[in-house]
């Protein structure tokens, strides 16, 4: 999975100015994701050639040799009333610099870790989103895996046990989240080949990428002084690896679909700089029992159906067609709420969606690479 | 509205009398310029402490801090890992020293990660790709304003070498800012991680900064750790202006004296512009002008004088603040940190000030005498005399008046109680109060000199310059205020000088000091280097010190624990409760400095909390000591009762007596010491020479600013003796046409004009000792809380003549070499 990835790279160049708040976004903040990406990590870093024999917990945490990371989670929720929310809580690391930093002092790291929170409460019609940064030293941000825990100042993941069940508590001005995410029924899913996902033709340009694709979510939603008791399904994404995207590749467009039969669809539309899918694009569809259909672009075909603008004039495509016609899929997939932006360090569009058409489910969608120009 | 031809007429006459014009103007022109130039510099170096303040500052609106000590990563930590925690960002700072560089610079240590919503221009330093990285990554990544840079000629990529507490360590240029004013002059700004490295503060933090609203600072106080405390900006802020407090005293006088000085030059111009015309003035009457519109044109031509007047007056001023401020700003750089006033502050309050004195008192001024000439009638108005005898018969009254300012100044600044402000609000009614006097006083010398001088042209002298009163009253009351405040702020210098001498070398009686390497004053002494010491042979006895600073009612209080060996004590100037004190200190009392004393009430016997991370501790007061080492006050505590409340320090000092008075067998000895630890040794006397050295350096500007307001002074007496020559050129062809020769006419003006200097010093000597006796008494009692004995020294009070005298010689040279070259016969032409 390819989403956080220009994030990351960007992080590098321009956190500093928009995380600063108060000041007009400068130009590095509005740099292009596809000229962002071309950058390549320190070739010292580790890179993903081959597939790999995972372990566990050990793979839950930190792989400080590969120079990016992430804990991505997102979720449809309900509360008791029925009123809807969706969540997104991502913790990247972000490897400065290959190896050990130099101690010359407790705070000193070579580890920086991310974190982007958003919640959106769709009868509100309002998406709340936050941006954190903070140094993997001195406690204020890192990652172990036993027992499991992620944190980022008062942000985190955290498991008493192996992984499951999780804690999530993300608190930010005005909004936050207390979530328990169980394991549910199904298995993890590794993607690609053997948890293996190439991003392009040159050898190494992969990720390790594994799923669970539908964790059964209680907890609460606070938005104000209002707290709302929760249940829904999450879906997290981990990934690391110590890629950067080819010269031919703008941006992407991810589907994370749970469908009320039981089945999930994920699939990264990766876009060339025309615009057509890219060939090294990819999908999966789990079936109830766990079992998957890896997608390649040939089987997909995806038309975007409406367009949101924002308020810098970037035109987002909130509405979709996705066909897989070798499996009878016709889905219509439109958001939840159209203002689901995510302006921070690098802008994005990420937030809940609504599937229709052959069958019906919710999900997450992300857009990315549109702001700055097509 | 006025008839054109009246216009004319003022026209006509200014161009034909372009030199009254002109010195009118000029007058106006000096004094708008000084004030500005003054207060220019002032708020210039203002803005530079408020700028590195504030930089330091930012958007925070509290901080939490650990009084006397550093706070523990751990609070900081487990605060940010709390769900609703406010905005938070930690800070390591400190002073560190250049090897060739004469100030210190502070280096201050960030998260950036943290500082998004505090300090944002601290922040957006750098946007190059890469810069992160680098900033994080790499110990000692530096990035420094591009004018601390160049000044100490390091570029990108290059390293620069500090030294903190003796330990060097190399930091390594990652960015020079050239955005104006983003990082301040004195700041090496680093990542907090080298910042900890460098200033050996691992698991210390000096404060954290926040952004709190009231339910955030509730929020926090609830989570507050024992010993934390939460402060607010405000005390923080005064914290850091107080540190440059007794400098701005410095400046606020000096602007005072300017606005003085600046406002008997303008008065002096237009009034004397007024009183020549009565002439013109009877004859317009005569034929027919109304009073009313008369006395319009007179205003009118006086507000076209002083816009003009004020506005070459505030680019004059603009240009003479520019050199000011550097002066300020070296001096001030010198003194406590490096800061670059690089552009000049043009602050409205300055601005308003200055074209308030130039616009209203040259209307004020001219007021009087306009309302004067449209009301007289034509005839009495044409009559020379009128004029003067208007002006003499005022005189008393003036005088009268004066003196009750005089007195009220007295009573405010000496009487009343209040703080420094009134101290200079009386300052400025006793001197506004003398000058109003001087024409009277003069009066009186007058008639006394009348009596007694010799005859001829002397005697001429001495009756012209009580018939010219009117005109040149003003003059002398400027030369009179100029002087009076040299010697007013010269005998404070020299009384505070001379204190300060004699109580650092009753204090400083050891034959030498050790320190730790290091400019700072927290360097500390190694245990074994203090038990070396000990076992020395030629080492008769030793005291010992160790301090710290601590929050005392809003002042940062230096607390020393002491081990005083017996001469060490008899350098204290005890000034109360000197019987059985030291026997007091040993049972646990402590001895407080006089400013603590005066700002706290304390007297012997009194109480006294000190903050600890236990609670207060409380102590009591066993004598107050004289002490001009910190206006914020010190207290001096026995050794072991420090050790009881902060163990664990190491030593900051040692004094030590030589046996047999032997001090160089003694430096051998200790000097063998210095080259296995990282000491100082310094002499008594050394130490001494330093002191007086930064004394004088403090005090330079105030030389500076003395000398221009003489300056300015001189140039009025100059102004008003040229205008009053020129007048009475018809006056002095008369008297060559009865026979006196060029050099008795020229001896005549010099005469009068170094008269009129002697009358100025003779007033000005006693105002001064008056104003030097407010300022030690009131302003600096009341601004720092310390007394000194008054010492008034001859020498000043007969430069002060001199240079009365000198300007008043001076200012008559061109105006006599002209009247005595002029060819008499077109003068009584004229009529």
């Amino acid at each position: 999975m390819l989403r956080g990835c220009s994030l990351l790279m960007l992080l590098l160049s321009a956190w500093l100015l928009t995380a600063c708040g108060q000041e007009p976004p400068p130009p590095a903040a509005t740099i292009r994701v596809d000229e962002a990406m071309g950058g390549t990590p320190d070739p010292d870093f580790a890179r993903a050639f081959e597939p790999r024999a995972f372990s566990f917990p050990g793979d839950h945490g930190p792989h400080p040799d590969f120079a990016t990371e992430w804990w991505y989670l997102t979720g449809n929720l309900e509360s008791d009333d029925g009123r809807r929310f969706g969540y997104q809580l991502t913790l990247f690391r972000v490897g400065l610099r290959p190896g050990e930093a130099v101690q010359d002092s407790d705070w000193r790291s070579n580890q920086v870790y991310m974190g982007h929170l958003a919640v959106s409460d769709i009868a509100a019609g309002k998406h709340y989103s936050a941006e954190r940064f903070g140094r993997a030293a001195a406690g204020l941000a890192g990652a172990t895996s036993r027992p499991f825990e992620v944190w980022l100042g008062p942000w985190g993941l955290h498991s008493d046990g192996d992984f499951f069940p999780l804690e999530l508590e993300a608190q930010d001005d005005g909004f936050g989240l207390s979530l328990q995410l169980l394991a549910g029924d199904k298995p993890m899913v590794l993607q690609g080949e053997r948890g293996l996902s190439r991003k392009s033709a040159t050898p190494g340009n992969a990720s390790y990428y594994y799923s669970f694709t539908r964790l059964p979510t209680t907890g609460e939603v606070s938005i104000g002084d209002a707290i709302y008791r929760v249940q829904g399904n999450s879906w997290i994404d981990r990934e690391w690896s110590s890629s950067a995207l080819d010269t031919d590749q703008a941006g992407w467009d991810w589907f994370a679909l749970q469908l009320e039969d039981g089945r999930e669809l994920m699939f990264y539309q990766l876009r060339t700089r025309e615009g057509e899918m890219h060939a090294f694009s990819r999908g999966v569809l789990v079936e109830r029992d766990g079992g998957v259909h890896e997608l390649s672009p040939e089987q997909v075909k995806l038309t975007p159906l409406r367009y949101w603008q924002a308020d810098d004039g970037t035109a987002y495509p909130v509405e979709w067609r996705l066909q897989v016609p070798g499996l009878e899929l016709d889905l219509s997939v439109q958001a939840s709420l159209d203002d689901q932006l995510m302006d921070h360090t690098v802008q994005y569009w990420e937030g809940a969606v609504d599937v229709s058409g052959s069958h019906a489910g919710r999900g997450y969608l992300e857009l990315s690479g549109y702001a700055g120009g097509p | 509205m006025f008839s054109p031809l009246l216009l004319r007429a003022g026209l006509r006459y200014m161009l034909r009398h372009r030199w009254q014009g002109l010195l009118a103007l000029t007058g106006i022109v000096l004094g708008v310029a000084v004030v500005l130039a003054v207060d220019l510099a002032n708020s210039g170096a203002r803005a530079a402490f408020e700028l590195s303040a504030q930089q330091l500052q930012g958007k925070a609106t509290h901080r939490l801090v650990m009084p006397g000590g550093t706070l523990p990563d751990e609070v900081y930590v487990a605060l940010q890992r709390q769900s609703g925690a406010p905005p938070m960002a930690p800070v390591v700072n400190g002073w560190v020293e250049i090897e060739g560089w004469p100030g210190r610079l502070r280096l201050a240590g960030f998260d950036l990660f943290a500082e998004g919503p505090f300090r944002s221009e601290l922040a957006g330093v750098s946007s190059q790709v890469g810069f992160t990285t680098d900033w994080l990554t790499q110990p000692g990544a530096l990035v420094l304003g591009e004018s601390l840079a160049r000044a100490l000629d390091v570029a990108e990529g290059e390293s620069l070498d500090v030294l903190y507490r003796g330990k060097s360590a190399t930091l390594t240029v990652l960015h020079v800012d050239s955005s104006a004013s983003a990082v301040a002059d004195d700041l090496l700004l680093v990542d907090i991680a080298t910042a900890k490295s460098v200033l050996q503060m691992e698991g210390e933090l000096s404060y954290v900064d926040l952004i709190l609203d009231a339910d955030a600072e509730a929020w926090i106080r609830q989570r507050l750790p024992a010993g934390v405390e939460l402060q607010t900006a405000l005390e923080q802020a005064q914290g850091v202006t107080r540190l440059s407090a007794a400098f701005e005293l410095n400046l606020t006088a000096m602007s005072l004296l300017a606005l003085l000085v600046g406002m008997f030059l303008v008065f002096n111009a237009m009034t004397f512009s007024m009183v020549q015309r009565r002439n013109l003035f009877g004859r317009l009457r005569a034929i027919g002008v109304t009073s009313r519109e008369l006395f319009r044109m007179v205003l009118l031509e006086a507000l076209i004088l002083a816009v003009l007047g004020t506005l070459i007056g505030l680019l004059l001023g603009v240009w003479l603040g520019q050199g000011l401020t550097r002066l300020v700003a070296a001096t001030v750089s010198e003194l406590y940190y490096n800061v670059s006033v690089t552009a000049l502050v043009l602050d409205t309050g300055s601005l308003l000030i200055a074209i308030a004195l130039g616009v209203l008192a040259t209307l004020i001024a001219t007021l009087v005498p306009a309302w004067h000439a449209a009301r007289t009638p034509p005839l009495t108005t044409l009559s020379r005399s009128a004029l003067e005898q208007a002006a003499r018969h005022a005189v008393p009254l003036w005088g009268l008046f004066g003196v009750a300012l005089l007195l009220i100044g007295l009573t405010l600044a000496l009487v009343l109680p209040g703080g420094v402000i009134m101290s200079f609000a009386g300052l400025f009614s006793l001197v506004l109060g003398a000058a109003m006097m001087t024409p009277m006083v003069i009066r009186l010398l007058h008639s006394l000199l009348a009596r007694a001088a010799p005859p001829g042209i002397w005697r001429m002298g001495v009756r012209d310059l009580d018939r010219h009163l009117s005109r040149l009253g003003i003059a002398v009351a400027a030369l009179m205020v100029a002087l009076s405040a040299s010697v007013g702020v010269g005998v404070m210098v020299e009384s505070m000088r001379g204190s300060v001498n004699t109580w650092l070398s009753d204090l400083l009686n050891a034959d030498l000091y050790v320190a730790a390497e290091g400019f700072d004053q927290g360097a500390q002494l190694t245990p074994s280097l203090v038990e070396d010491v000990a076992r020395l042979q030629r080492v008769d006895a030793i005291s010992r010190y160790r301090e710290r600073k601590l929050p005392i009612d809003g002042r940062r209080v230096e607390v020393i624990g002491a081990h005083l060996a017996e001469p060490s004590r008899q350098g204290f100037a005890l000034l109360s409760g000197a019987s059985s004190a030291w026997q007091a200190f040993d049972e646990g009392a402590v001895l407080v400095s006089e400013p603590l004393a005066w700002h706290l009430g304390l007297a012997p016997g009194d109480t006294l909390e000190l903050p600890t991370v236990d609670g207060p501790l409380v102590v009591k007061v066993a004598a107050v000591f004289r002490d001009y080492a910190s206006e914020h006050g010190r207290v001096f505590m026995d050794e072991k009762l420090y050790e009881r409340v902060w163990p664990g320090q190491p030593l900051n000092t040692l004094a030590l007596f030589a046996r047999d008075g032997d001090v160089e067998a003694m430096r051998r000895e200790v000097s063998e010491l210095a080259a296995e630890h990282a000491i100082v040794i310094t002499s008594a006397g050394a130490i001494l020479r330093e002191s007086m050295a930064v004394f004088d350096r403090t005090f330079r500007i105030t030389e500076v600013l003395r000398i221009l307001s003489l300056i300015v002074a001189f140039i009025g007496v100059l102004s008003a003796l040229m205008a009053l020559q020129l007048e009475r050129g018809k006056e002095y062809a008369v008297l060559r046409a009865l026979g006196l020769t060029r050099g008795q006419i020229a001896g005549l003006i010099s005469g009068e004009s170094l008269l009129m200097g002697l009358l100025a010093a003779c007033v000005a000597l006693p105002v001064g000792i008056l104003m030097a006796w407010v300022l030690i008494e009131s302003v600096q009692r009341r601004a720092f809380g310390w007394t000194m004995p008054f010492g008034v020294d001859g020498v000043l009070l007969m430069q002060t003549v001199l240079v009365g005298l000198l300007a008043a010689g001076l200012a008559a040279l061109y105006p006599a070499w002209r009247s005595a070259h002029a060819d008499p016969a077109p003068q009584l032409r004229e009529d």
